[in-house]
């Protein structure tokens, strides 16, 4: 298990408190888990995505991560309808853990793009992980 | 909350990356950097190494050691080794379970014939002293030394198809101690257990080699002095190396001993009746299956005809499973409560082709696709009002909105290799 220095946080995308991540990509934003989350469930073995057209309110349940230790529900970090579903996981759901920044799970476009502002840095991320 | 145990290797285990969880009174590794999944395949392909020293050995010993065991353990001792049923002698050990007097389960156990009137049992972690209590109480007629070694003990498991490999290069006489070295058989001592036959390493450390475990693949249990444990266990380590051997944690354990149809003590055999289950070899039957050869405690609850529930194995078509907790329970296809799920992993080794189970170790000749890449399947077992055949699909739910359709099974991963000879393996 990583110590918490050894995270890799990117300053590039907000977090949740629920250990999702959300960057913005031209009009939609993009979402994914962060290394802590990762490190936390192991190797992760099936995600089970929503449809694209699906909508979400912001911290709403919108899939689940299997891992060999636990099925981790995954929250949406901001309200909007799901555009893109990351295929190459379906096939590779092991990629999360291999760079759970590049590896994105959903795309969606936000309803309301402030409630990306309201989305913790990496620093404040860090804080909370620290306690 | 008291504070967990540790086993003499925690500190290696901490320094190799360990996901570190507790495990009953213990804290022990889930998995190690490279993920429960490398685990799982390396002990199916290569090997992978095992603390397992949580768990408690009990030694029994005197003149009438023997009857004290056959009156509070489930197995035959005079009527359990091979096709042919022969007794119990030096060198050779038997699975089975302790009984309640009502025929619920106090924990399974492997029992070893150590020396002529000397025995060693292998329990859960955690049990060691509840088994030495529950040989006391019945040793008035007996008088036998019962001494519960809990903590006194390293054990650690090699498990996989190089595991003799492994173990070959670390013996002072490899071929005269793993020669026709059955399964279920063991050979050499350590602190506290003499043995008739040493087993010595090329450093001189001496230990006890069984060929025994609990991942339904080839391989070990070491039974060691605790002084000599974690020396040991990196010289194993290294030993494997060359095999891809990997240190493995209790997720790997677990989804392993799935797979393998293989009861987890206290989840999938406990405090209900013992009957209706895949393990039932561990009861004393006659050869016409009808009645047992012999008394021991539990023996005649078990064999009253009565309600008894039936716990089935059960293997799902995709990696997905459900966490087991108080709201999981299975249903028939048409939604209705049949009964309660024990036991829910993944088997990271196998997957479905066209409703077929293959193993990554499964060949062409079983009709296995030569590009077969398994993507895992959940598996375990349920506990039903009535008996399913194997075929019948049910459905796993977490008693909310997730559902998965599972198909009760008589087996799950093939290709296992835990009986496999042991020729064939050096």
């Amino acid at each position: 298990m990583k110590e918490l220095n050894e995270l890799n946080l990117p300053a590039n995308v907000r977090y949740t408190e629920d250990h999702e991540w959300a960057k913005i990509v031209g009009s939609t934003v993009r979402i994914g888990v962060s290394d802590y989350a990762q490190d936390q469930l192991g190797d992760i073995v099936f995600v089970e995505f929503p449809e694209v057209g699906d909508s979400f309110e912001q911290g709403e349940e919108f899939g689940s991560l299997e891992s060999v230790k636990a099925v981790s529900e995954l929250y949406l970090p901001l309200s909007g309808e799901i555009v893109a579903i990351n295929e190459d996981l379906a096939d590779s759901p092991e990629l999360i853990n291999e760079d759970p920044y590049v590896n994105w799970i959903v795309e969606i476009k936000p309803a309301d793009k402030s409630e990306f502002e309201e989305l913790m840095n990496a620093e404040q991320y860090m804080d909370m992980l620290e306690g | 909350m008291e504070e967990l145990k540790r086993t003499a290797l925690y500190s290696w285990h901490v320094e190799h990356g360990a996901n570190i969880a507790p495990f009953g009174e213990y804290e022990m590794p889930l998995w190690y950097t490279g993920g429960a999944k490398a685990e799982h395949l390396a002990v199916i392909s290569g090997a992978g190494l095992f603390d397992t020293s949580h768990m408690a050995v009990v030694t029994v010993a005197g003149a009438k050691a023997r009857e004290l065991i056959q009156y509070c353990f489930s197995k035959d001792l005079d009527h359990c080794v091979g096709l042919k049923k022969g007794p119990l002698v030096i060198g050779r050990c038997v699975y089975g379970v302790f009984l309640n007097p009502d025929g619920t389960v106090l924990d399974d156990a492997i029992v070893y014939q150590v020396a002529e009137k000397g025995y060693m049992v292998v329990v859960n972690a955690g049990m060691g002293g509840a088994i030495a209590e529950r040989l006391e109480k019945y040793n008035t007629d007996y008088n036998a030394d019962v001494d519960d070694l809990t903590d006194q003990v390293g054990k650690m498991d090699v498990q996989g198809p190089a595991a003799a490999k492994i173990v070959k290069k670390l013996l002072a006489d490899p071929e005269k101690v793993l020669a026709n070295m059955a399964y279920f058989s063991f050979k050499g001592g350590f602190a506290g257990i003499d043995a008739a036959e040493p087993v010595t390493l090329v450093d001189g450390t001496s230990l006890m080699l069984s060929r025994t475990g609990y991942t339904g693949e080839f391989g070990f249990e070491i039974f060691i002095d605790k002084d000599d444990f974690v020396r040991v266990w990196q010289e194993v380590m290294a030993a494997g190396e060359e095999f891809g051997a990997l240190p493995c944690g209790l997720a790997a354990r677990d989804s392993l001993r799935a797979g393998a149809v293989l009861p987890l003590s206290h989840q999938d055999i406990g405090n209900w009746l013992f009957g209706a289950n895949p393990w039932l070899f561990a009861l004393p039957f006659t050869d016409d299956q009808k009645g047992f050869t012999k008394k021991f405690v539990g023996s005649e609850a078990v064999a009253a005809t009565g309600k008894v529930l039936h716990t089935l194995p059960f293997a799902g078509y995709d990696p997905r499973k459900i966490v087991v907790s108080d709201e999981t329970f299975v249903t028939d296809m048409e939604g209705k409560n049949i009964g309660r799920i024990l036991t829910c992993a993944t088997d990271m080794a196998i997957g479905r082709v066209d409703g077929v189970i293959y193993s990554v170790a499964s060949i062409t000749e079983d009709g296995c696709p030569a590009a077969f890449v398994p993507k895992g399947l959940s598996c375990g077992f349920v506990q039903l009002e009535e008996d399913l055949a194997p075929g019948t699909e049910v459905i796993l739910t977490d008693g909310r909105k997730k559902k998965i359709t599972v198909e009760i099974r008589a087996d799950v991963r093939p290709r296992r290799t835990a009986r496999r000879p042991m020729k064939e393996m050096l």
